[in-house]
């Protein structure tokens, strides 16, 4: 016979206090996503807004920090854009890398690490993903970055339509893809928040005349576009060049075209809606994928899963994976790459020549992962 | 932000009588089980999560 404790006043007291504290518990769980994570721009580096750009997501959630570097020498104009997708991290890391450690001598370098900041102040539910990653640097301190989701949080944009309609093409997608930043370029000034958001992303790479302009992502290993450069028609020529080039260094690469009938990315858009080259690059990131077991820190940091090797032993992936993908193997992948870029764009336009130094070198950073290459706090 | 008003007012709606319900209820995990429903309602109505 099952125990059946009454219920008064008395009870219904105990249990509001009892929800009380869960829920102040809680609420500081999920309120401490809300705070930026802490970055050490390298000398040179200039902060703005992208409100600076457009106006229309002045004192919204969907501004983000921009950073600039001009070279003493005149050249090209490259802009690196990370956090597209918060839970992908090497994406942002690539980009904090490079606002950290990056010096530029020819040319310009515009970087946004946090692209759609709106997808860090939360998790994807039912992911089981960790709020945060740490790493350590040489002096034994810490430093740490949100693992956000895939879409903006809902608190700053819903609902999501039954279905979204992508404003230029026509396009029919699922509704909760309005809240993804990657199918709403070219963007619109009067839509949704992240509507809103890749249309000022829109305006600084028009205004500021970007050459080159780099979308970074990490996708399941199981998915076939991983391990990849994705590239409009205007950047193949270079894209296949880079290709090549990080081939003969032993680092294996898909190249992919851009394709047309597929609306709403950066690949796309950015390259029929402006004069810049745009090339979308993705990297394999285990704690991403479906087919993952236990998730945690430690899978995203090192991508070790048996469920993974076990995959890859069936031959179901698309990345080369014995036992780990450690993410700093996957920055190591988007630096190189883009290092070749930058060497690369000189050949098709002297004149648009980048020369960027201080970025480690792909084994070393495949080696030593990326805590020795970020700057302690003060 | 007119939709947001309307929504916290449904979830404030819906919190008060899921409180005023455990408050009335006579078995203790009933009331338990209002109090699951009420802690997402009051994330809910703060916009937290």
């Amino acid at each position: 016979m099952a125990w059946k404790p009454g219920g008064n006043v008395q009870t219904a007291l105990f249990l509001i206090a009892a929800v009380a504290i869960v829920a102040f518990g809680a609420a500081r769980s999920f309120v401490s996503m809300w705070e930026m994570d802490t970055i050490v721009p390298a000398p040179g580096f200039e902060k703005h807004m992208l409100s600076e750009w457009f106006e229309g997501i002045k004192d919204t959630p969907a501004d983000t920090p921009v950073y600039i570097q001009e070279g003493s020498e005149p050249g090209g104009t490259v802009f690196v854009m990370g956090g597209t997708h918060p839970n992908e991290p090497a994406s942002s890391l690539t980009a904090v890398l490079f606002l950290e450690r990056a010096k530029v001598h020819k040319g310009r370098l515009i970087i946004v690490p946090f692209a759609n900041i709106m997808a860090f102040t939360h998790n994807s539910p039912q992911e089981a993903h960790p709020q945060r990653i740490s790493f350590t640097l040489p002096d034994g301190s810490l430093r740490s970055f949100r693992y956000g989701s895939r879409a903006t949080n809902p608190i700053y944009q819903w609902p999501d339509p039954d279905v979204y309609i992508h404003p230029q093409s026509g396009q029919e997608l699922a509704g909760s893809e309005r809240s993804n930043l990657n199918r709403a370029h070219p963007g619109t000034p009067d839509g949704a928040l992240t509507q809103r958001l890749a249309y000022a992303l829109r305006q600084l790479v028009m205004a500021e005349k970007v050459d080159l302009a780099f979308d970074l992502h990490e996708a399941s290993p199981e998915y076939p576009v991983v391990n990849a450069i994705v590239a409009h028609e205007k950047s193949m020529e270079l894209a296949a060049m880079v290709a090549m080039e990080l081939e003969i260094s032993d680092i294996p690469i898909r190249l992919e075209p851009s394709p047309k009938n597929l609306r709403g990315l950066t690949h796309r858009e950015w390259g029929d809606y402006t004069d810049t080259m745009p090339i979308l690059m993705e990297t394999g990131n285990p704690s991403q994928g479906r087919l993952r077991g236990r998730t945690d820190e430690d899978l995203v940091l090192t991508g070790a899963d048996k469920y993974y090797a076990w995959a890859a032993d069936l031959g179901l992936l698309f990345i080369p994976y014995e036992t780990d993908q450690p993410i700093g193997l996957r920055i190591a992948r988007h630096t190189s790459a883009l290092m070749s870029f930058f060497d690369s764009l000189a050949f098709l336009d002297p004149s648009k020549e980048v020369v960027v130094s201080g970025i480690p070198a792909f084994g070393e950073l495949a080696e030593n992962g990326l805590g020795p290459y970020l700057s302690p706090l003060d | 932000m007119i939709m947001t008003f309307i929504y916290r007012g449904i979830v404030l709606f819906v919190l008060a009588f899921v409180v005023r319900c455990m408050f009335r209820e006579k078995d203790f995990w009933k009331q338990v089980t209002a109090a699951l429903v009420i802690l997402p309602l009051i994330l809910r109505v703060l916009l937290i999560k």
